[in-house]
């Protein structure tokens, strides 16, 4: 979706893959130094810039992060493995997989089960080094079975049955022998997990755990992707047939694909288990699939730093940025600015359309204040210096909720039509938008942050795969639609 | 005896809700190759749009119009409404990733779904919202064989549902659009050089399928009278398993997936365990695709080299 | 093109971080202009999207109606922070991360569930916040495990029997049907109740569906003839309305019994039901009736999950008050101490506002209401 109206990049390259896409990619550095620094970061290995990362991860919490900083930190941490992990089913083997969040929640049972006083009169207080092996081995057993009907399941067809599976477990979880498993009300009091003999209970001491799992595990992966499983597997997701008639066994590595992929949920799902204390079945649901899924293909499905950091980024923003009210209207209007910035070619256009905004705004102000002192008796609901400069700009009545919600719809109504016309009436249109949106933002979405959390996430997702289909990390290539 | 027949009533009936959601979903696949997350939500903005025409009429108390015209509004209305809906989120959404990697969509379509659920809560709140049904279309006006009861609205729902899918099949093997419409959804570029206006008939896809979304979500709003922003996803997912089940891309495949679903659904709970009910109707499905790993009525995938 | 983009993000990204960095300073600068009035925040967590979010807006509306009132009343600023936790136990322990992070939270009202509160309850007692919930009935949560957990409405552990006896000794039924929605607060009341049915010699037909399911034809065409009470403790009033319509078009003669969740005067009402509920029809008390209509002209109708929450948030503004009047500034220690010492005899439930050393109300009344032909809920009088 680009604001200018000229046709988005070239359509299918018929003929391209991912070789011909790389060289194309070798072209496309970016001028002067930067492209020097382009070039010398490709030279250097993936090793050092892994580890570099990793320490700049490990080193943020001397930053002084608070309690809330490390927990989003820790939830980020925790979709970045999964993403990772998914990344090996979906991204390398090609296998849409919508079960996958029962493979964490087969992880974090099995060490709930194992760490604490469910099982037996005292439990089975299994320690670290014991537990935790045992439950990636029945994860990888239970990546056999259900990739067992991917011998002769495709595609969509292989995502509902994948789908059914993760269904059943939350529903086995909350119904079936609710004094072993704990029904809906869950397994409490886990044990802590323990490395090298000393027990991990702190937020910081979960972050530091899982930075360095994940900085391994990626780093594992990226040996497994040179190996030849991992040429095995991208030859099964280009083309399955011309695979097996190269002599790779299809439906054995389709089945090392699930069971890489379950023992990397499972090994996350124990992490998780600790770290939380306590599991329920509600924690392993739909939302957290879709969580995991949006961060591997904002990142890039197919590759692993791709899969961590589009998680990292997608959690960052919606668990840690958009839960305070005061960072969502820097988002909001921080990204309307930008979007304008990046878009609104050349600079006259752009200081134009800024300046229109401005002077609409403040008018608007003035005639509704002259009209009635009620129309601009609320004041904004942003928090912060932007309510102090917005205060002035844009029109809040005082009992805004009906008004407000007529704003919403035709401001989405505005937005819809700004991608269909052309150039002049894209200008034109634009300031009476943004200011729209300021007003709808004041009236409405600053006042049920809770919602526009949800909504703001939604967006993003929309604006960011229309703008960069690829995922932030990811290579353009050319699938061939089955 | 009766109780056989009165599950089977009752499961043919949610099945056919379920096969009209499933319709729209196959479609849009169809043409696209895109599995449409937001379609459940289509059904519940259908939903909220005939509760607000009941409102507008005076309320399920007091009518100010009759019934059948009633009926007839919101269904018509629903129909437009989310079909217009449908056809702007193909255009803003989905047209700009026709090309991309085939899960890039799925992300798209999954932040539409956000986008419309808790747009559905800011607007209307989040109290659910009473269609009140018995209150204009009371209890004694089904009909009553033996001891198995057929309420009006489930008559209602089989019939227009019936009609619906009866029409659906025509309009694809009988018109041009849906020739058309078959020609894309074989080869789009195919179909492309042969003159046909892919854009046009993509939208008009969506159109149809959304509006049918729409309607469902009306019935549905009549038989199960609360609507909540959240109920699309309940709706969107049935769609998904009684679509795939049913052999994706094939539209009686999607009606038979549905009527298979809603039987099975209530079969189980009848018999069987209600606890249970959806394990066994997830191990019944997996053994349905085990055997026909192309769905029930899908054409056998072929493998191109 | 990707260049562009390359420095796109990396900006982005900048401004977030910077954006983040900016706001994480200054949660502790802000508002600390100490005046002469009584300055505190309070925070909220409860389901606000999601599939409950019915429950926790209402929950939210009533608290910050709470807030207004009291602020008015007592002449404090107390301010009020949300928190979405989709009833889902992992985000609550994110928004209570959150809350106790932030310096300037001295209680938090909620959360919604009892999965939730064992989540987080570790959690504030460390930090030593008083968390006060209007719905959290499990009864396992006041045995002594979280010090600075307190709850407006009695436990299952009492609601049950008592609705159990109820139906024991004067509904008189050979049969009946006991349907649980497969959450914590259903299966909870369900494992209470079926013993004193079976001891009483009644048929138990034990039933589950999920909360998702929202046609029942299917389980209404096993209720038997001789079942005469269907036991419906769940929480999503409209469900049951929706069970009773399919009793009423399968020509079944059942009566409903339903607990708290089935208490909402706009949805459920079929004529004939019971409804046990923890708080009371504000609406019938005269001292509410201003907040009752507060309450409607602002957010329309409401249920059974708002006046708890009120009083829940009336607790602790009461606290915050007590604490500013005896000069000391609010903080997490001494507003504790006062929300252990609360006594108020009149409150919105209808009933005084105590707790016994484990957080639990003391002398929990459930209220018992029978619909009548005309719709309306009609509260039977106890004894």
């Amino acid at each position: 979706m680009s604001l200018d109206s000229q046709p988005p990049a070239a359509g299918p390259q018929v003929g391209a893959d991912e070789w011909v896409a790389r060289q194309a990619h070798r072209r496309e550095y970016l001028p002067s130094w930067l492209g020097t620094g382009q070039r010398w970061l490709e030279r250097v290995g993936w090793w050092p810039k892994l580890l570099v990362v990793g320490l700049a991860g490990a080193a943020l919490p001397l930053l002084g992060l608070g309690g809330f900083q490390l927990q989003v930190g820790i939830d980020a941490l925790v979709i970045a493995l999964l993403a990772v992990g998914l990344n090996i089913v979906v991204g390398w083997a090609g296998l849409l997989d919508l079960g996958y969040v029962a493979f964490f929640g087969f992880g974090a049972y099995g060490f709930a089960l194992l760490s604490s006083s469910q099982i037996g009169p005292n439990g089975i207080h299994l320690p670290t080094y014991l537990s935790v092996p045992i439950v990636m081995i029945g994860a990888a057993v239970l990546g056999l079975l259900v990739g067992w009907p991917s011998r002769r399941l495709i595609g969509d067809y292989l995502a509902i049955v994948t789908l059914f599976f993760g269904e059943a477990f939350v529903e086995f979880t909350n119904n079936v022998a609710p004094s072993v498993l704990g029904g809906p009300n869950g397994i409490v009091g886990i044990d802590p997990i323990s490395v090298f003999g000393r027990q991990i209970t702190t937020n910081a001491g979960y972050y530091y755990l899982l930075v360095v799992v994940l900085v391994l595990t990626m780093a594992v992966l990226r040996l497994l992707d040179t190996s030849r499983t991992g040429r095995a597997w991208r030859a099964v997701r280009e083309d399955p047939l011309a695979a097996a008639s190269m002599t790779i066994p299809v439906n054995r590595v389709k089945l090392m694909a699930f069971m890489f992929g379950a023992v990397v949920a499972a090994l996350t799902g124990t992490i998780f288990a600790a770290q939380q204390i306590s599991v329920f079945p509600t924690d392993f649901d739909t939302p957290i699939l879709i969580l995991i899924y949006a961060g591997l293909i904002l990142g890039g499905a197919g590759s692993i730093a791709g899969a961590a950091a589009g998680a990292l980024v997608l959690m960052v923003i919606y668990d840690g940025l958009l839960r305070s009210p005061t960072d969502s209207g820097y988002l909001f209007y921080g990204l309307i600015l930008l979007t304008l910035v990046v878009k609104l070619r050349p600079w006259r256009r752009l200081a134009v359309v800024l300046a229109a905004t401005v002077a609409l705004g403040f008018a608007a102000h003035a005639v509704a204040g002259a009209i009635s002192a009620r129309a601009v008796a609320g004041g904004p609901h942003s928090t912060g210096w932007l309510a102090a400069a917005l205060r002035d700009w844009v029109v809040v009545p005082a009992n805004a909720q009906v008004l407000g919600n007529w704003g919403y719809v035709l401001l989405v109504c505005l937005l819809i039509a700004l991608v269909q016309v052309g150039r002049r009436w894209r200008t034109i249109l634009l300031p009476p938008t943004i200011c729209l949106a300021s007003f709808v933002w004041e009236t409405r979405l600053a006042v049920e942050p809770a919602i526009t959390r949800q909504l703001m996430i939604g967006a993003i997702l929309i604006v960011m795969m229309n703008a960069r289909p690829q995922g932030l990390l990811g290579s353009r290539r050319v699938e061939a639609i089955t | 005896m009766a109780f056989f027949f009165q599950e089977l009533v009752n499961g043919i009936t949610t099945g056919a809700l379920y096969a009209l959601v499933a319709l729209g979903f196959t479609m849009v696949y169809g043409v696209l190759k895109l599995l449409n997350f937001a379609h459940g939500d289509l059904y519940m903005i259908g939903a909220y749009i005939g509760f607000f025409v009941i409102q507008w009429f005076g309320g399920p108390n007091a009518l100010t119009i009759p019934v059948p015209l009633l009926l007839v509004i919101m269904f018509v209305l629903a129909a437009g409404l989310v079909g217009g809906l449908g056809v702007a989120i193909e255009r803003f959404a989905y047209r700009p990733l026709r090309d991309a990697p085939r899960i890039a969509p799925l992300i798209t379509a999954i932040g539409i779904s956000f986008f419309l659920e808790n747009s559905a809560l800011l607007l209307f709140g989040a109290q659910p919202r009473i269609y009140n049904t018995p209150q204009f279309i009371s209890f004694s006006s089904g009909i009553q064989i033996g001891s198995v009861s057929i309420d009006a609205v489930q008559i209602l729902v089989l019939v227009l549902g019936l009609v619906l899918m009866v029409g659906l099949r025509l309009l694809v093997n009988r018109t041009k659009v849906g020739r058309q419409m078959r020609a894309v959804a074989a080869d789009r570029e195919a179909a492309e050089m042969l003159g046909i206006n892919v854009n046009f008939t993509i939208a008009a896809t969506f159109f149809i399928g959304s509006a049918l979304a729409g309607v469902a979500g009306v019935m549905g709003g009549l038989l199960f009278n609360q609507v909540t922003a959240t109920i699309g996803f309940i709706a969107g997912l049935k769609a998904f398993t009684a679509a795939v089940v049913g052999g994706i891309g094939s539209i009686p495949g999607a009606v038979l997936g549905g009527l298979l679903l809603g039987v099975a659904e209530s079969f189980i709970t009848g018999y069987i365990s209600s606890t249970f009910t959806n394990l066994f109707v997830f191990a019944l499905l997996i053994a349905v695709m085990l055997v026909r790993p192309s769905g029930l009525l899908g054409r056998a995938q072929l493998q191109k080299v | 093109m990707k260049g562009r983009s390359a420095i796109i993000a990396a900006t982005a990204l900048g401004a977030l971080v910077a954006a983040g960095c900016g706001s994480s300073g200054s949660s502790s600068n802000a508002g600390g202009t100490a005046t002469k009035s009584c300055v505190a925040t309070i925070g909220m967590e409860g389901p606000l999207t999601g599939p409950v979010a019915f429950l926790g807006q209402e929950q939210l509306h009533f608290a910050q109606l709470a807030v207004a009132r009291d602020n008015l009343a007592n002449k404090t600023k107390i301010s009020l922070t949300q928190g979405d936790t989709q009833l889902n136990p992992a985000q609550a322990t994110t928004v209570t991360q959150q809350f106790t992070s932030n310096s300037k939270i001295v209680a938090v009202v909620g959360p919604a569930g009892s999965q939730e509160v064992q989540a987080v309850g570790p959690l504030m007692a460390r930090a030593g916040l008083a968390f006060v919930s209007g719905s959290a009935t499990a009864a396992a949560l006041t045995t002594g495990k979280y010090p600075t957990f307190f709850r407006t409405v009695s436990k299952d552990s009492v609601q049950g029997p008592q609705d159990a006896n109820y139906i024991v000794n004067n509904l008189h039924p050979k049969a009946l049907m006991i349907v649980d929605d497969q959450e914590a607060y259903s299966t909870g009341l369900v494992s209470v109740m079926v013993p004193i049915f079976k001891a009483a010699g009644i048929k138990v037909d034990h039933q589950s569906v999920s909360q998702k399911v929202t046609d029942f034809s299917s389980l209404v065409a096993k209720v038997t003839p001789d079942t005469t009470v269907v036991v419906l403790p769940w929480q999503v009033a409209a469900n049951a309305q929706q069970f009773g319509r399919n009793l009423a078009q399968q020509n079944k003669k059942a009566l409903i019994f339903g607990t708290d969740g089935l208490y909402d005067p706009k949805s459920f009402t079929i004529k004939g039901s019971y409804v046990s509920s923890f708080g009371p029809d504000i609406t019938a008390i005269p001292a509410d009736a201003p907040i009752a209509a507060a309450a409607k002209a602002k957010y329309g109708s409401f249920g059974t999950f708002g006046p708890p929450t009120f009083a829940a948030t009336h607790v602790v503004d009461e606290a915050i008050a007590a604490v500013c009047k005896s000069g000391q500034t609010p903080s997490r220690a001494n507003v504790l101490a006062q929300i252990k010492k609360t006594n108020q005899p009149a409150t919105i439930l209808g009933q005084p506002i105590k707790f016994d050393s484990n957080g639990d109300l003391v002398n929990g009344k459930f209220f018992l209401f029978k619909i009548n032909s005309a719709g309306k809920y009609q509260l039977i009088p106890s004894g």
